[in-house]
């Protein structure tokens, strides 16, 4: 019996056993199915494949990652991996619609009888390289002008320039850098021997003082503020010093703002440097080893400069800039007393008659206290615009420079760039070119007749701006822009579509010497073509395509960085392989095993110091950085009775210079809203001005309306326009003054009138 | 009294594990019983005596079957389900998969100054960090996080998941939102109206303003300078 049951026990348990493991067959082949159903069934996110690229606007040059799927862009995100460390703004949030926008140029324009109409690429080349070609027989090379921007790609700028001054032997080529970068590249110049900053980004996360002068960092470069915050919260003690005319968010999240007159902050740098060297806060062997004093012609002693800035007391000073004697003290002292100080600055300081000088006694402040080349010590100028440092001073694509900081007017430097190039000694003209203004004034009286302008807006950026658009109407204009309907475009002879962004590729350098690559990943709309085809292409026309043999981006680029490695801009080693593979590389970086410079002039991390220096400043012959007596002088325009206001202008966080591409994107158009006349609560009594009446705004120079509102974050006697709104060209009204050395003009200084034209409704 | 209250949802914990396994044991039992019927077990008028109760054989069977087979395991999945879905509350839970280490330490590194670790410094979220804003994987969470947990798990357990692991799919704003949204700070940003409906899908994303949650995929790679301090073993 028992081994019946035993029996049938175990005829049932195999019988059992197999539908058993048949069912957990069934459940493990279930689980895995699900699973693989689920690999498959798990949306994958906003896109198919992610790619490398860089911020197409402003001067941060952050790192992003554009997301693909079936070929169009569904997502842009910040690359954590990048040195924004995956920060990234609103502007750049909404890249994702900006291929896509309305009004893209698809066809190349020709104006007949005063109107637009299309025409084939050919049609429109030809007339462009015959009135080029026309222009240059009759009136000589110098008739002919490029004007590029700090948006280009460095291969294009690099292609324009050589194009121009080695192959068509004009130096008129600028662009809107000069409007914007100009004195930060010749204070640099003059200081340290070599333009471009010394700092980078990666200094944010060890200063224990900011000095922000002339910086609205949280509106104009918002990922570099929440590093600066990033900072603050682990390091609750850090101190940020805001000098700012406006009470602008940044100057509110900050721990001193010095709300100083507009145009007297040289005043204020050189009352620092006075309290520095009076209570000797200075580092005497830094000075003895790193330094050498100028008065800008000559070499003078320490004991020289401490003489000169005798005039220059916090309380002989302090009324004329505003602010208390002691503030000025104590921001001396925090800024050479704390381990470690870093300015960053913008606009505020380059925009100005004195901009050179500021740039020069910012550094000059940073050298006397050694508060230089160390963890967090730097100056650091902002850059304007994503490709202003790569793409313009460092190709040399402006009227006075050749490529890796050389000078038109140095003949040693010309004979290195025609055996580079491979041109005939004198090929390059020794007569410096037209800077910015001089250029649109040259078309006034005709000495320039044909010029081309690449991916940028004059006709809205450039100051005292309705003189320039009368002397734009006078030229052969030919504008390259990827879309319709900006305002230079309405003075162009021939309109070239453009391709916009990652609809190219090419290398962008910002701020921090970052070389970054931008991939193609779109097809350009219609028959638009890269700045570089149309180049290329105007070469080949004027009979200068044996000159420009690279003809494709990466051909360029190799061309380059050839180039580079006979200066001391050295980055033979970042190779587009290379950016490929990582966000970024900071030059120099002479060879592709080169991890790059965090810090130059800095031994063990810059490549060009003489090994074992600690620091060497090898821009000058003499390895010193110069520190100059910079008097104050006051600016060209300055309150007066009939015009009693100081008009300064701009930028607001949604939007980007003049708006041609954010003013299209609807989030960010109604973000920003119309451009509008800042005016103090004070002023505004006094003027029996309300909150959106019209106002009628008049300089020397031109005279704008439009709507008031009350600010108090405002200076008393200050005025401020943001200037990406058209409907709102404040440019008509910005004086054209410019710096003498630099050729940038003082976007932030115009004496100006108000009055009131007709109440709100 | 506070320790002990304190001692409750670990010891509610314990017995939410003890139950779902006697209900698992049961169920197994039961099948292997189920197993072992014969023929004859099945005969007519045959009874079977259960605390008084006399039931006929074939009830009983079919009793058992009905517990066995689908009463005890439904109850125990439903257990199951209710203890993972509490237990992904907790941060402990998240931290048994080794590539979840970089999240949890840097989570409680006084250093850091990724979102998470900022809510943490600030005591933003007192309890269950990752759960709060990870509310997805919760009872309440979409199917889609569900989903995609499991094959997160599947992935985990068959050992096919590489480093660093990468967050697929769309994660979802309300997550901040729902703190955030309506705060002052939040309204006086304008754009932050006018994104408003990319934010309510999760098409943008929330750290492309605000910066990353976690410790970047660069760092958690191994090989990495930071790898090391990431992966460091008494997280958890």
């Amino acid at each position: 019996m028992a081994r019946e049951v035993q029996s049938a026990n175990l005829n049932q348990t195999r019988r059992e056993f197999l539908g058993a493991s048949g069912a957990l067959g069934l459940a493990v082949a279930g689980a895995l199915s699900g699973w693989g159903a689920l690999e498959v069934l798990v949306p994958p996110g906003t896109a198919d494949a992610w790619h490398r690229s860089v911020c197409r606007y402003c001067g941060t040059g952050c790192t992003i990652r554009v997301g693909l799927r079936q070929g169009k862009i569904t997502d842009v995100r910040g690359d954590e991996d990048g040195h924004n460390q995956g920060v990234i703004c609103v502007k750049g949030s909404m890249l994702v619609a900006l291929p896509y926008l309305p009004g893209r140029l698809t066809k190349p324009r020709i104006r007949t009888n005063g109107h637009l109409r299309e025409a084939t690429w050919d049609e429109a080349m030809t007339l462009v390289a015959e009135q080029f070609r026309q222009a240059i027989q009759t009136h000589g090379a110098d008739s002919v002008a490029f004007y590029g921007s700090g948006q280009l790609f460095s291969e294009e700028s690099y292609t324009a320039n050589k194009l121009f001054k080695a192959g068509i032997g004009t130096n008129n080529v600028d662009g809107n850098p000069r409007l914007c970068m100009s004195s930060a590249a010749s204070g640099y110049t003059q200081t340290f021997g070599k333009d471009e900053p010394c700092g980078s980004y990666a200094d944010m996360d060890h200063a224990d003082c900011f000095f922000l002068m002339g910086s609205n960092l949280f509106e104009c470069h918002p990922p570099i503020f929440e590093r600066l915050q990033r900072r603050r919260r682990l390091h609750p003690t850090t101190q940020v010093i805001c000098v700012d005319p406006r009470r602008t968010p940044t100057a509110a999240r900050s721990d001193i703002h010095l709300q100083v007159v507009p145009g007297t902050d040289l005043l204020l740098l050189n009352a620092m440097a006075q309290v520095i060297c009076a209570d000797k806060l200075y580092d005497q062997d830094f000075i003895t080893e790193h330094v050498r004093f100028s008065d800008g012609d000559q070499t003078v002693t320490f004991e020289d400069f401490q003489t000169f800035l005798a005039d220059y007391t916090p309380e002989k000073v302090a009324t004329e800039v505003g602010v208390s004697a002691a503030d000025i003290r104590k921001v001396a002292y925090l800024f050479a007393r704390s381990p470690a100080t870093m300015s960053p600055w913008t606009m505020g300081v380059n925009q100005r008659t004195q901009g050179v000088f500021l740039n020069n006694m910012l550094s000059g402040l940073h050298l006397i206290t050694s508060q230089i080349c160390r963890p967090g010590a730097t100056p650091l100028s902002m850059t304007g615009q994503a490709n202003a440092c790569g793409g313009v001073r460092d190709t040399g694509a402006l009227a006075h420079a050749l490529p890796g900081g050389r000078l038109v007017t140095n003949e040693k430097d010309r004979r290195e760039m025609e055996e580079l190039w491979q041109v005939p000694p004198g090929r390059i003209s020794s007569q410096p070119g037209l800077d910015a203004l001089n250029l649109f004034r040259a078309m006034e009286d005709g000495r320039v007749q044909a010029a081309l302008v690449m991916c940028t807006n004059p006709a809205q950026t450039l100051p005292a701006v309705g003189r320039y658009r009368k002397a734009m109407e006078k030229c052969f204009l030919v504008v390259s822009d990827a879309f319709e309907d900006s305002e230079t475009e309405r003075l162009a002879k021939v309109l070239l579509p453009a391709a916009l962004w990652v609809e190219k590729e090419g290398v962008y350098g910002q701020t921090e010497r970052r070389y970054q690559l931008i991939q193609k990943l779109l097809t350009p709309p219609g028959e638009a073509r890269s700045d570089l085809q149309i180049l290329v292409d105007l070469a080949g026309r004027l009979g200068h395509g044996d000159l420009i043999k690279a003809r494709t981006p990466e051909v360029v680029w190799d061309e380059w960085r050839q180039v580079s490695a006979h200066s001391k801009y050295n980055f033979a080693g970042i190779t587009y392989t290379r950016l490929r593979q990582r966000p970024g590389l900071q030059w120099p970086c002479p060879t592709e095993d080169s991890p790059g410079t965090v810090r130059r002039y800095v031994g063990g991390d810059d490549p060009l110091v003489t090994p074992g220096k600690k620091v060497e400043f090898y821009g000058h012959p003499d390895h010193k950085a110069v520190v100059f007596l910079r008097p104050y002088v006051r600016a060209p325009e300055y309150s007066t009775a009939a015009f009693p206001y100081i008009l300064t202008t701009g930028r607001v966080l949604e939007q980007w210079h003049s708006g041609t591409m954010t003013g299209r994107i609807p989030e960010l158009a109604q973000a920003s809203g119309p451009a509008r006349l800042h005016l103090n609560d004070q002023d505004a009594y006094r003027e029996q001005i309300r909150h959106g009446d019209r106002v009628e705004v008049q300089s020397r120079f031109g005279k704008i309306t439009g709507q008031a509102v009350v600010d108090p974050a405002v200076r008393q006697g200050v005025l401020f326009v943001a200037f990406y709104d058209a409907k709102l060209l404040i440019n008509e009204v910005v004086a054209d003054h410019c710096d003498p050395v630099s050729r940038q003009p003082e976007y932030k200084v115009t004496a100006v009138a108000i009055r009131k034209l007709t109440s709100a409704a | 009294m506070n320790t002990l209250l304190s001692l409750v949802p670990e010891a509610f914990e314990t017995i939410v594990r003890i139950l779902g396994a006697l209900l698992c044991l049961g169920g197994i039992g039961i099948c292997l019983r189920l197993l072992f019927i014969r023929e004859t077990d099945m005969a007519e008028g045959r009874f079977v005596r259960r605390a008084h109760v006399n039931l006929p054989t074939v009830e009983y069977y079919k009793l058992m079957a009905f517990a066995g087979l689908l009463a005890l395991p439904v109850a125990a999945a439903l257990v199951a389900n209710y203890h993972v879905f509490e237990g992904v509350h907790e941060v402990s839970a998240c931290g048994q998969c080794h590539v979840m280490r970089p999240m949890m330490n840097d989570l409680r590194d006084p250093n850091s100054q990724t979102l998470a670790a900022r809510h943490f410094q600030n005591k933003l979220i007192p309890e269950q960090q990752c759960y709060n804003c990870h509310a997805d994987y919760g009872f309440r969470g979409s199917l889609e996080a569900k989903m995609d947990g499991y094959r997160h798990l599947a992935r985990y357990v068959t050992g096919t998941n590489t480093e660093p692991i990468r967050f697929r799919g769309i994660f979802d704003n309300h997550n901040c939102l729902r703190c955030h949204q309506g705060t002052a700070k939040f309204v006086r940003v304008a754009s932050h109206h006018t994104v408003a409906a990319h934010l309510e899908t999760s098409e943008m994303s929330c750290l492309n303003c605000h910066g990353k949650a976690h410790p970047s995929r660069g760092q958690r790679t191994p090989g990495s300078p930071d790898y090391e301090r990431l992966m460091a073993k008494e997280a958890g």
